[in-house]
């Protein structure tokens, strides 16, 4: 199997609820540093097919492979190839993941948010990790905010402490479910403004967003997803200016009020 | 001062007010302590016998069957002596000594001050061992909702796992438990279970000791109140865990953690605060249920005022029980409003 290039890779990822087919044999190769995001409209299956690669969702059927190395196969709603516990866990920590309702933990403080993972998953020395949450926190702009609890921030704050969060295991791939959506549209801003800059870095990044603005700008390919498979895919140019798939033609007349 | 009055009488703001909270409270003790210092002492109580009453007294010095009884109680500010001679011929006096002056309690308010203060005493369990009266209620509801929560917490881990085995243990537990009577379950673990596995809880203690029998109880006691609030808290510690919303555990997934470290370090303690008001509520219920122990021969408050209405024929018995439950309630329900206040801090 040669998927070396590619830092993430799916086969045939299929979904089912009972009857409800959520994702249909979705194929997807991502390379290293590439920016790609997820648009479509909602119940086309984008949030779950982000989910289900850190399996936070079940697949019912396919393959995924992180790094070029098998990290799950499952048919017919059974694992087929078992990996073993310790590889898969190091795959799952090749990617950090940021959700529209932040989920920080509210009982921590922004800095314990952060450092917690790093300490109890990876077990790192404290102070290092001290160190470089501190250094995440600058990074973000919150430096000051460290000892605040996160309910006390505001939604912009909370969501570039989830990403300080994300980023202190070190990932090689970030998924972003919908990031913005669940902000006041004032604080939109800092949280792209802090996923571009990752995305200048050479992060790889996944994407599910309806900030239309912010996959022009930053991404080097997007996915249209309805009805749990790709309609369309290409660059921003492609997908934005010259859509071929009708569906994708009606899905960004309405967003884009055109 | 002014100002100082009507923060006060302003009993709704007390809360908020700690500083004027704790004035009134220093108040009082001061107030309490300068009474305690005026209280009259013991050998001025016993000297306020009747010439008659003396006579007596000094008969009995010698003869070895005594006649007069005398009751001696003090308690905080006040106290009480009461002389009451058998016989064809029998007297009783009582007195009341307060701020340093001495009342004749025979009759009227003197009589009602005198027994609530004696009742009172007996049933805070003055003079006696800790397995008496108030001592005894406090000890068996503080550990039992100790085992109970600690238990409860085991049993409602397990009764959301999913391992159907356990999960269906610990719900049958629950169900057992929550659905029987809490003084059959006493029945069985103070008659039956000895019975069966041929011991008696006085066993437990050394032979010479004249308490164990209570204290074979006490532990008997123990072992039902706290199975039995396992089962009560178990639910309520579920409902706290279940409550957290999922983006809890995903958050804990997509971080690497597993399953053990996610409830330990994330939900567990999220939960407490939420379990911090039900838990309040089982603690005062399972204070009450405390007076079950009657029926294992255990003198709790109720068990101790229950006698006193029988032998004294005195109705007036209830009215200090229900001021020591009330006080004891007060008292919980305050120390639970500041744990739930300490873990809101990030609310």
């Amino acid at each position: 199997m040669a998927q070396n290039e590619y830092i993430l890779e799916t086969e045939h990822v299929s979904k089912r609820f009972g009857d409800l087919v959520v994702l249909k044999d979705i194929n997807l190769q991502v390379k290293k540093g590439e920016v790609i995001c997820i648009i479509g409209p909602s119940g086309a299956g984008k949030s779950t097919y982000l989910r289900s690669l850190n399996q936070l969702e079940t697949i019912t059927s396919g393959k995924i492979f992180i790094k070029g190395r098998l990290f799950l196969h499952r048919e017919k709603d059974h694992t087929v190839e078992r990996i073993d516990k310790e590889t898969q866990k190091a795959l799952l920590l090749e990617m950090g993941m940021c959700f529209q309702r932040f989920n920080l933990f509210p009982h921590k403080t922004v800095l314990q948010n952060i450092m917690l993972a790093p300490i109890e998953v990876k077990h790192e020395d404290k102070e290092t990790v001290k160190k470089e949450a501190l250094e995440l926190l600058k990074k973000v702009g919150l430096y000051d905010k460290a000892n605040e609890f996160p309910n006390h921030l505001s939604g912009g704050q909370q969501q570039r402490v989830a990403i300080a969060r994300a980023l202190a295991m070190k990932p090689e791939i970030m998924l972003f479910d919908e990031p913005t959506s669940a902000l006041d549209p004032e604080l939109v801003g800092d949280v792209l403004q802090v996923m571009k800059d990752l995305a200048n870095e050479g992060m790889t990044m996944l994407v599910v967003t309806h900030e239309m603005g912010f996959a022009k700008e930053v991404a080097d390919r997007v996915l249209f997803m309805a009805d749990g498979i790709i309609a369309e895919e290409g660059t921003p140019d492609h997908i934005f200016n010259h859509p071929e798939n009708p569906r994708t033609q009606s899905f960004l007349r309405s967003v884009l009020n055109v | 001062m002014k100002t100082f009055l009507k923060e006060l009488i302003d009993i709704k703001n007390w809360k908020k007010k700690t500083k004027v909270t704790w004035c009134v409270v220093l108040a009082v003790f001061a107030v309490c302590l300068v009474l305690s210092f005026l209280k009259p002492s013991e050998s001025d109580m016993k000297a306020q016998a009747s010439a008659e009453m003396q006579e007596l007294l000094k008969k009995d010095e010698t003869s070895s069957r005594k006649r007069v009884t005398v009751t001696y109680n003090s308690l905080f500010v006040i106290n009480y002596c009461s002389f009451s001679s058998s016989g064809a011929n029998a007297i009783s006096e009582k007195y009341v000594g307060f701020a340093g002056k001495i009342f004749k309690a025979d009759t009227g308010v003197g009589k009602f001050t005198g027994q609530m203060v004696n009742y009172t005493y007996r049933m805070l369990g003055s003079g006696e061992n800790i397995l008496h009266g108030a001592k005894l209620t406090l000890f068996l509801t503080t550990i039992s909702m100790v085992i109970g929560v600690a238990l409860g917490t085991v049993l409602a881990l397990g009764k959301i796992s999913k391992n159907k085995v356990i999960s269906k243990i610990c719900s049958s537990y629950i169900f057992f438990f929550r659905g029987t009577p809490l003084m059959i379950q006493l029945f069985v673990v103070y008659f039956t279970v000895p019975a069966v596995f041929g011991f008696a809880w006085r066993d437990l203690f050394a032979a010479g000791d004249d308490q164990a029998v209570y204290k074979g109880a006490f532990i008997a006691a123990l072992i039902a109140y706290g199975l039995n609030s396992g089962a009560y808290c178990a639910e309520i510690v579920r409902a706290a865990i279940q409550s957290i919303e999922k983006g809890q555990h995903e958050a804990a997934k997509a971080l690497g953690m597993s399953y053990g470290q996610t409830m330990k370090m994330i939900i567990l303690p999220q939960s407490v605060r939420r379990m911090v008001p039900p838990v309040c509520n089982e603690f005062v219920m399972m204070l009450k249920d405390a007076s079950l122990v009657f029926a294992i021969s255990l003198m709790d408050i109720t068990t101790i005022s229950k006698n006193i209405m029988t032998s004294e024929v005195s109705y007036n018995v209830f009215l200090p029980a229900l001021v020591i439950y009330l006080i004891i309630t007060a008292f919980f329900t305050w120390i639970f409003d500041a744990i739930e206040k300490k873990f809101s801090l990030y609310e």
